[in-house]
């Protein structure tokens, strides 16, 4: 992440060097170091992640061509190869065809003159067709209206009304046609043939064909020069919506091999125009202080944090993580609408409200940074913390895609927006048809400005460790499914495999992008039912070799380990479902490890670390648990978590942690703490108890070497926290025991009084009863009659089954 | 193993213990009222004569008479030893809680809120026969607010302590009616008060998943033993700082089959740390009432599955001792 911020100035330095783009020098240079922590910052191996965070993003539906392309060209003409003076008219971004992110660097005045004027130019165009002096006549008109029969109601003619217009009928008057109404409505269309006037009129029918097709033209202008038309004309529309419908389908029009149009509002003109020749010095933002947003990883015992909803969502509660107790940092009351994210590095805390997402950070969780986006339900982080998605399914419209909106964390600024057809597939934001859009940051711009074209693509993954992109395609008569291994931004296809009966395909990548399995779902021919392949991709290797397991049951679920070579399967029916861990070996043979059956799993769950995993059976399954350390596949534990609906491995995979959710069931709401070996430490009751997330920590800044070094001098380092254990064990049992005596001594205090009392009260007693101490059991023991009493007990003999 | 006592048809309401403890009388929500021995569970008689579910049954101090009050909306006096009715009080509502003074002449009931009449706690003295006769009780506390749910006599007889559905505890004077003493600890209904057995204290069982300890006459709180699930009774030993507490998951809200969900355990916590030591478990549906015996070394349970279990206590009960 440091390196990622350390970059950001020439990033910065380079997108005002493009005035004609949507972003134009209105965001500060980031302030150098603004996040830097003071603490266990060491520099991390600089350019592993700085450069170029791609977002993958297949473009949309069946016309998704027509659309995109011209978005490219505009894109390329606003490329940063472009001199920065004000584009020629021919150059004019057509930033209305890919509507753009709102222009930060407007004022925002002039934002609220286009609306208004928008809205004005729409009522009016419906009769006057753009005639202004018309138009501004209406109203005297209108009040001499009144028929001439009817006595007169005008006033004498030297009446001078004491009302102004403006009091009488502001409202009216707000709307007032003005001079400049209707330029909304004209289209500029370049790259058009130049001709005499024996053709124009040929040319006229030939363009009137092409743009009578978005509306009615009620205007054109052709100019003319030495008797030629000047390869530019003008066109108005009835209405302004139809002119940004031309703009939009339009542009980028193949009249023939030599004449592409360009076709641009003209108001966008006098919008480029008026851009200053001169670059202004963005205002520096004063520095804010967020502090150490990594204070918790100075933290002495080096605990982690958690976060807690409960209360069904109204409070939320970020708490240490303490072998004994939680200790709790922070509690607040709807600090989130619906759930919390932790960022992939820990930084930032993300609350989900009705009106966009707020990040918390810092030792106090302050507020950090706010988005806003209506009706926001899923988000995801950049894995450096840069960038942020959201998607919200309000709020989408043609003109001004808002469903997917990337932001930059540190500004807060919105860097571009999406549109999206479907939410199935997050986090990967949008799945069609046929087309894979990648783009760059921090351009947000389209990588090297062509989508990938890929006829019937079906799902892709991005590599955790390097630009590689995984997608597959299904089969289509002869032509057999494919996974392609892509190298990014050259898109060099670096592996194609081809497979036949293809029901299904499933991209798992190894977490640090060593190994690629693809799950795939086949009917061989001849056979009944589907058969399971793990066709296993070693990504290190020269020409990515790859080897195949085959499984004929049933697959529940399959997960590597995240820093190995080792994979577990789920497999199998209910009851009788197996485990099978497998490992990739160094020659590519993958060796069945070791097989459980009778498992009630349904889930896997691999530790942060690898080699330990726990096999949960959750929720349908009761909440059934198996810890097993993988290295030499031994079950440490069997333990169950009654109706426990997750399961969530601390970062450092020394614990974890087992819920019940109020979200799948209400009762018994609770997360109970584990070893990784699998001993319950605590049962935490929390009423209607939702999530618990762990906060994520930054990856290591050991190298391999010192990490070996550690796990060679293990027993030194054991040694000295065994001793912690035993001393805070027994400061933990002192302190127990000392409360249960202070509690004990309160509580004898009571009883005493309560028994003075009692006993001041003998008196009455007797009393009430007549003279007969009742105050101890047998203390009128002389007053009882002996009574024997017979009781016949019949002795029979049950056989056990009957037995309760 | 425990003594199963089957005599009841429908969920037991209530069970209670005489003042020496060698009686246990059991209502349920059939109109039967059963008395046992508690030392075997053999069962001693029955008082035949309600013709509803019976709400509450309590015996006097010397074991003579037995009072039980139904919801076919009569409170009933008994000769214990003969099963004999002595009276009939008819009521407008059913009759939820009932108990006889310290000295046993004296009986109060209160009624529901129920088919449009209030909820009331009625007292009369069993020495005035006129009282009993023309139904006429000596003093009538209505009580507009929350309905009582659960109420015993005070030390001494000279008041009552009533829980209410809303979880508030009030202490009424049994002489003028007024409230002498209001608390609001529990946040919902209290389904049961019990004294201990030097009356100076009392234990609330709340459906708010918690049961708290109370002194008598001051009604100051001292005590909370938290739970996961609704609690319907609890129970004080009369010789150590031992609680039990019975409850679980309400019947109408258990949605499987499994009794591990439902938590039927009846659960026993230190008085002084509020630390659970021990569950029992037996029941197949939630704990409705449970009662020490007045020795202290059995308990009993009564169940919405209709039994009633008598446990004594195995010896490591005796010795078990918290590290203090």
């Amino acid at each position: 992440m440091q390196d990622a911020e350390n970059v950001a100035v020439p990033e910065a330095a380079e997108e005002r060097a493009e005035p004609g783009q949507q972003q134009p020098a209105a965001e500060p240079p980031p302030a150098e170091g603004l996040l830097r922590p003071a603490g266990p910052g060491a520099p991390e191996a600089a350019g592993t992640e700085a450069s170029s965070e791609e977002v993958g993003i297949a473009e949309a539906g069946p016309e998704s061509e027509v659309r995109t392309e011209p978005a490219a060209e505009a894109e390329a003409a606003s490329g940063p190869s472009e001199s920065p003076s004000p584009p020629a008219a021919e150059e004019l971004p057509g930033s209305h065809a890919e509507p753009p992110v709102p222009a930060q660097g407007e004022a925002p005045g002039e934002q609220a003159r286009d609306e208004r004027s928008d809205s004005r130019a729409q009522a009016v165009s419906e009769d006057a067709g753009g005639n202004e002096g018309r138009a501004a006549e209406a109203e005297p008109r209108a009040l001499e209206n009144g028929d001439a029969d009817e006595p007169s109601f005008s006033d004498p003619e030297d009446f001078v009304d004491d009302v102004s217009e403006e009091e009488l009928l502001g409202d009216v008057l707000k709307d007032r046609p003005q001079e400049a109404d209707g330029i909304d409505s004209v289209i500029v269309v370049d790259n058009v043939p130049q001709v005499g006037p024996d053709r124009l009129e040929k040319l006229k029918n030939v363009i009137h064909k092409i743009f009578s097709k978005f509306g009615k033209i009620t205007n054109d202008f052709y100019p003319e020069e030495d008797g030629k038309t000047k390869g530019y004309i003008f066109l108005e529309y009835a209405s302004p919506a139809h002119a940004v419908d031309a703009v939009k389908n339009a542009d980028g029009y193949k009249l023939d091999k030599q004449h592409t149009f360009r076709v641009n509002l003209f108001t966008d003109f006098d919008k480029y125009m008026t851009i200053s020749d001169e670059w202004d010095i963005p205002e520096k933002q004063p520095f804010k202080d967020l502090g150490n947003l990594r204070y918790w990883l100075e933290e002495a015992e080096c605990r982690d944090q958690y976060s807690v909803i409960f209360e069904s969502g109204d409070r939320t509660s970020i708490f240490w993580n303490d072998v004994k107790d939680p200790v709790s940092i922070e509690e607040r009351a709807r600090w989130t609408e619906t759930y919390v994210r932790w960022s992939p590095k820990g930084t930032y805390l993300a609350t989900f409200h009705q009106r966009g997402i707020a990040l918390w950070g810092g030792e106090k969780f302050k507020q950090i940074q706010r988005f806003s986006h209506q009706g926001v339900q899923l988000i995801d982080f950049s894995p450096c913390e840069r960038y942020l998605v959201t998607f919200s399914p309000l709020m989408d419209t043609q003109d001004d895609p808002q469903a997917i909106i990337i932001w930059d964390i540190l500004t807060g600024h919105k860097k571009r927006g999406f549109h999206c057809e479907s939410s199935a597939h997050w986090p990967i934001f949008k799945m069609t048809l046929d087309t894979l859009s990648i783009y760059e940051t921090p351009s947000m711009g389209l990588l090297d400005k062509k989508s990938l074209k890929i006829s019937g693509i079906k799902d892709f993954s991005w590599s955790p460790g390097g630009n590689i992109i995984a997608f597959w395609v299904p089969e289509d008569k002869d032509i057999p499914a494919r996974v392609t291994l892509m190298q990014l931004p050259t898109r060099q296809e670096i592996r194609v495999r081809n497979l036949f009966n293809v029901v299904d395909c499933k991209l798992h990548w190894q977490k640090n992008g060593d190994y690629l399995c693809v799950k795939v779902d086949r009917t061989p021919k001849g056979t009944q039912g589907v058969v399971t392949n793990f066709e296993i991709f070693r990504m290190r290797e020269k020409q990515v070799p790859v080897d195949v397991v085959e499984m004929k049951e049933t697959i529940i679920a399959f997960a590597w380990e995240p820093n190995g070579s080792k994979f577990a399967v789920l497999h199998g029916e209910a009851p009788r479902i197996s485990v099978s861990f497998y490992h990739v070996k160094n020659n590519g043979k993958i060796e069945l490890i070791k097989m459980f059956d009778k498992q009630q799993a349904n889930t896997i769950f691999w530790s942060p670390q690898g080699q330990f995993v726990v096999l949960a059976g959750l929720r349908s399954m009761n909440g059934a648990l198996a810890f097993v350390d993988t290295s030499d596949c031994t079950v440490m534990n069997i333990a169950e978590h009654y109706m426990a609906s997750d399961v969530e491995w601390d970062p450092t995979g020394r614990y974890v942690v087992t819920s019940v959710s109020w979200w799948s069931h209400k009762v018994d709401n609770a997360y109970w703490l584990w070893t990784f070996q699998g001993r319950l430490l605590q049962k935490n009751n929390k009423d209607r108890f939702c999530q618990l997330l762990w906060r994520p920590r930054p990856p290591t800044l050991l190298s391999q070497e010192q990490i070996k070094q550690i796990k060679k001098d293990l027993k030194k380092y054991s040694k000295i926290f065994e001793q912690k254990d035993r001393l805070s064990q027994s400061k933990a049992s002192k302190e127990l025991v000392e409360r249960r005596r202070t509690m004990m001594e309160d509580f004898r205090k009571y009883r005493k009084m309560a028994q003075e009392l009692y006993m001041e009260q003998k008196n009455e007693r007797l009393e009430l009863r007549g003279g007969v101490d009742t105050d101890e059991l047998d203390s009128n023991v002389d007053d009882w009659e002996e009574e024997t009493i017979e009781f016949f007990v019949t002795e029979e003999i049950i056989p056990l089954g009957n037995q309760e | 193993m425990p003594i199963l006592l089957q005599g009841h048809e429908r969920s037991i309401t209530q069970i209670k213990y005489n003042r020496e403890g060698d009686l246990l009388f059991t209502v349920a929500k059939d109109p039967i009222v059963n008395v046992w021995y508690s030392v075997n569970g053999e069962r001693l008689g029955t008082y035949m004569g309600h013709t509803g579910a019976v709400w509450c049954v309590d015996a006097d101090w010397d074991t003579k008479h037995v009072l039980t009050g139904s919801a076919d909306n009569s409170c009933r006096l008994w000769d214990c030893e003969t099963g004999k009715q002595l009276a009939l009080l008819k009521t407008n509502s059913a009759v939820r809680t009932c108990g006889f003074d310290f000295g046993g002449n004296i009986i109060m009931f209160s009624t529901d809120k129920q088919m449009g009449y209030q909820c009331f706690v009625s007292f009369f003295d069993l020495r005035d026969p006129s009282q009993i006769d023309n139904n006429e009780p000596y003093m009538k506390i209505p009580c507009n607010d929350s309905k009582i749910t659960s109420a015993v006599w005070g030390p001494l007889g000279e008041c009552i302590i009533a829980g209410h559905e809303s979880g508030e505890l009030n202490q009424y004077s049994a002489k003028s009616g007024e409230v002498l003493v209001n608390v609001k600890e529990h946040s919902r209904q209290i389904n049961d008060i019990q004294l201990s057995r030097d009356m100076t204290m009392f234990v609330t069982a709340s459906k708010d998943n918690t049961a708290k300890l109370f002194d008598s006459t001051t009604l100051e709180h001292q005590k909370t033993f938290r739970t996961e699930r609704p609690v319907n009774s609890a129970a004080l030993s009369p010789n150590y700082d031992h609680v039990v507490l019975g409850g679980g998951q309400e019947a109408m809200d258990v949605t499987t089959t499994s009794t591990r969900i439902g938590k039927f355990e009846a659960r026993f916590f230190h008085l002084a740390f509020e630390e659970e030591f021990g569950r029992v478990k037996g029941h197949f549906g939630p704990i409705n009432s449970v009662a020490f015996h007045p020795d202290g070394k059995s308990y009993s349970s009564g169940g919405e599955d209709g039994y009633v279990r008598i446990h004594y206590f195995d010896p490591q009960y005796f010795e078990f001792e918290f590290e203090a």
